[in-house]
């Protein structure tokens, strides 16, 4: 059953600026050990990469039925993260225009750790209408 | 660790090369905190928002591969503090896919704190074709 507190997500409703609110997760060395590995590099030092903060916002509080293709991410790195430290999120979708008629959101996210840390800041260029990636990677199956 | 002096546009930094597999694309899935199903994890689901008959790699797999090679170069008492990465996602990324990152230094600016650093930053596939493009950064004090 769809979580009541999740929104069906419409693009013409959404406002520039809205937060996403906050939410928070503890680091444990799982995730470490399945980025680390995911990305074939031992010393890689932000898994929360993995976890993606800004679309794990989003999905918090929207339903999304028509799907999303990431075109862009900008990141910024602050400090790495440490294993079994909270990690406090906040989201916000901070742009949304039309590119070649094209509907694009842009997801930006903070993380701090428990001890006020900053560790990463992420935006994620979202392209809402997946299906014309599709045609244009795969003209042929349309 | 590099220093700013040592520094000059054009200069290349280390290149990564990533093998791309299904484990590995799952993997990364599985580092999330939400259970939930995507393009990346579903088939049935790539198929019907995309119109592929694969998955396709996060692209936040390229920004981690990207990252890597920034940090081979910059260090990671740099990078893992002043670092950025941008980048525009060209072509998906799938499973069977070998993926290179490359990157050359494009210009520096003095900031408060250091010299900036440039990098023209590219991924390209075994095809060659080109997967992503951007920029990445980092301040050397």
């Amino acid at each position: 059953m769809a979580d009541p507190e999740v929104k069906i997500f419409d693009y013409e409703k959404v406002v520039i600026g809205e937060e996403l609110g906050s939410y928070e997760y503890t680091l444990t060395q799982q995730m470490m050990d399945d980025f680390r590995a995911s990305v074939e590099d031992p010393d890689a030092p932000f898994p929360t990469l993995g976890v993606k903060h800004d679309a794990t916002a989003f999905a918090m509080v929207y339903d999304d039925p028509i799907g999303t293709v990431n075109a862009g991410n900008e990141v910024e790195f602050f400090n790495p993260p440490i294993v079994g430290k909270k990690i406090i999120v906040k989201g916000r979708i901070s742009d949304k225009y039309l590119r070649r008629d094209k509907p694009y959101i842009v997801l930006e996210a903070t993380a701090v750790d428990e001890d006020g840390r900053m560790l990463e800041k992420l935006s994620t260029y979202q392209l809402k209408k997946p299906d014309e990636l599709g045609k244009k990677w795969h003209p042929e199956q349309q | 660790m590099v220093s700013a002096t040592e520094i000059k546009p054009g200069q290349e930094i280390p290149s990564v090369t990533k093998s791309i597999t299904t484990d590995s694309i799952l993997r990364f899935e599985s580092c999330g905190i939400l259970d939930r199903e995507n393009i990346h994890n579903n088939p049935e689901m790539a198929a019907k928002r995309l119109g592929t008959t694969y998955t396709i790699a996060s692209g936040r797999m390229s920004i981690t591969f990207a990252a890597e090679s920034m940090r081979k170069f910059f260090g990671p008492e740099v990078f893992n503090h002043t670092g950025t990465v941008n980048l525009k996602f060209l072509r998906p990324v799938k499973a069977g896919d070998t993926i290179t990152v490359t990157g050359v230094v494009s210009g520096t600016e003095a900031v408060d704190g250091g010299t900036r650093v440039s990098v023209d930053l590219f991924c390209d596939n075994q095809d060659g074709n080109r997967t992503a493009v951007g920029i990445g950064t980092a301040v050397i004090s």
